[in-house]
């Protein structure tokens, strides 16, 4: 579904990402864990479009989507959810959701799929008309969430949703993972709560200063050495034995 | 101080605000999308008012006529000020903007005074009829037009925002500019688009103002952009509700201050007024969350 090839994004001379490729399998749930600063929320934004990556490809459902912009990769079924949430504060539950379709001209399935992301998300119903900004972090969570599936995505990329929630909370976020993967959509998911990651991911990748170094099944490596690995990194040299 | 006195300086500085209103209707809405001052807003208003009274004076062309002629020259001169000062220029470098705006103010004055080296222009007048009086007040026919207009508009432009798509994408972009572009509305298009309809409204704007003085001056550019920035201020940055309320009172208590202190103290105690407010009140009156809001977005992204 989503191939990323040797990508390299660049903020001025320092380079974020330094040749990364990687994978997420149509159907699955695919997971990117790493350590604050290696690159993972760069990678969201370069393959979501907002910014531009220097070198390297990615293809989405086998068609190159390399330096499009946004909207048009929203158009081939991509959605982010983005670090942080970025929820429109301003703007009411219901306009936070219809922004989210905003690309859509099917006006009646619209309304409708508002009413499913409330039977899904019931609190938001209840705050349906509230300024999304006066939500809970929790609260704000489910919005991005629900205001990503708005647009109908084959593909739905999760920049870290469990960030600064509370653990029933974020037991929530990763129940409505699972349900949305056996509603058919692909997931690509980056994640520091390794616990709960490894639990739904049928694949993960952990990513380092950049670079990719380690793609396997969880099982494949034993959870403490995920975290230590996915909270702190590690030395290339102590780390390159096991890298695959 | 007669309340007959009061009551007919309030209604006058009503008529007058509701073209402040306007000004920085527009003013504003270009500052919720852009996060960057515009100088040469007034300027624009200005270009269009003179290309609408060159027709005037050249073919003698009806007010409708002069009208459209304003309005679509503001928004012209709009497109190219955005595409000059705004879009080459990322929200990171507002200082950019902001001196090449001025840069642009400077020549549009220096083109429109070569069009029209008069000092000063005719300008078709909206209507000639004489006052209405209603008991001991005297009502201008041409400024209940410029009142009725603008409240109009107001209605039109806040319909536009909450109720259309346009309106949800430019809402959008002016909240969260990162997300608007995340669910797949076009940024950079929504920023043109606002930026040229902002100053289609100051061209409307415009052309009221300079229909009932009946003449106009270069110098309207830079009374516009003053005009505008104040009552946006007062109102609040970004908040089209705070533009009308800051433009209303901005026409009141100038007003008052030229019936009981002289037209040169005027101006002054606007400004003073506008230092007061900003001391104690940073956001302005109605829009102290949208400048936080703005100054948490600069943060974040």
């Amino acid at each position: 579904m989503l191939d990323v090839q040797d990508i390299v994004t660049a903020y001025g001379k320092i380079e974020a990402l330094k040749g990364v490729s990687l994978a997420a399998a149509e159907g699955r749930i695919t997971c990117l864990l790493g350590p604050n600063g290696a690159g993972k929320t760069t990678l969201m934004y370069s393959i979501a479009g907002v910014l531009k990556p220097r070198r390297g490809a990615i293809r989405l459902g086998g068609v190159d989507i390399t330096g499009q912009s946004p909207s048009a990769i929203v158009a081939r079924g991509l959605a982010l959810v983005p670090e942080n949430r970025l929820v429109f504060p301003q703007m009411t539950v219901a306009e936070n959701l219809e922004a989210g379709a905003y690309q859509r001209r099917d006006a009646a399935e619209v309304a409708v799929d508002i009413e499913r992301m409330y039977a899904r998300f019931p609190r938001l119903k209840e705050r349906r008309t509230q300024l999304a900004g006066t939500l809970s972090g929790g609260e704000q969570q489910m919005l991005a969430v629900a205001r990503a599936l708005m647009s109908r995505p084959r593909i739905l990329l999760m920049d870290e949703p469990s960030l600064g929630l509370a653990p029933l909370i974020v037991e929530e976020i990763f129940r409505i993972v699972g349900e949305l993967n056996k509603d058919g959509v692909t997931i690509f998911l980056v994640e520091q709560n390794v616990h709960m990651a490894l639990k739904v991911a049928h694949h993960f990748y952990l990513m380092e200063q950049g670079r990719v170094t380690f793609s396997g099944e969880p099982g494949k490596l034993a959870e403490d050495e995920v975290i230590q690995r996915a909270y702190l990194g590690t030395s290339r040299q102590a780390s390159s034995h096991k890298t695959g | 101080m007669a309340p007959v006195d009061l009551a007919q300086n309030t209604l006058d500085g009503l008529m007058i605000g509701s073209s402040y209103a306007l000004l920085a209707i527009g003013f504003t809405l270009i500052f919720g999308v852009m996060r960057r001052l515009n100088l040469a807003y007034g300027p624009t208003i200005m270009a269009g008012v003179y290309l609408g009274t060159a027709a005037f004076i050249s073919f003698g062309a009806p007010s409708l006529v002069v009208l459209a002629i304003v309005i679509i020259g503001a928004s012209l001169v709009g497109l190219y000020v955005e595409r000059l000062c705004f879009r080459p220029f990322g929200e990171a470098a507002r200082t950019a903007s902001m001196v090449a705006s001025f840069a642009l103010w400077m020549q549009i004055e220096e083109a429109a005074m070569h069009m029209l080296p008069q000092h000063m222009n005719p300008f078709p007048p909206l209507l000639a009829a004489p006052p209405l009086e209603i008991g001991p007040l005297m009502l201008r026919a041409d400024h209940l037009i410029m009142l009725a207009a603008t409240l109009l508009l107001a209605g039109a432009v806040t319909y536009l925002l909450a109720r259309t798509k346009l309106g949800l994408a430019i809402r959008a972009v002016i909240d969260q500019p990162r997300a608007a572009a995340i669910v797949g509305i076009h940024v950079e298009r929504i920023m043109m688009l606002t930026f040229v309809l902002a100053s289609a409204i100051g061209g409307f704007a415009g052309f009221l103002i300079a229909a009932t003085d009946a003449q106009v001056t270069a110098m309207m550019g830079m009374w516009a952009t003053t005009k505008g920035l104040v009552a946006m201020m007062l109102g609040g940055l970004g908040s089209v509700r705070g533009a009308i309320a800051g433009g209303l009172l901005l026409g009141v208590l100038e007003a008052h201050a030229q019936w009981f202190l002289g037209p040169q103290v005027r101006d002054m105690v606007a400004w003073g007024l506008l230092f007061v407010i900003l001391a104690f009140w940073p956001g302005g009156l109605m829009g102290a969350k949208a400048l936080d809001r703005t100054m948490a977005v600069g943060r974040r992204v």
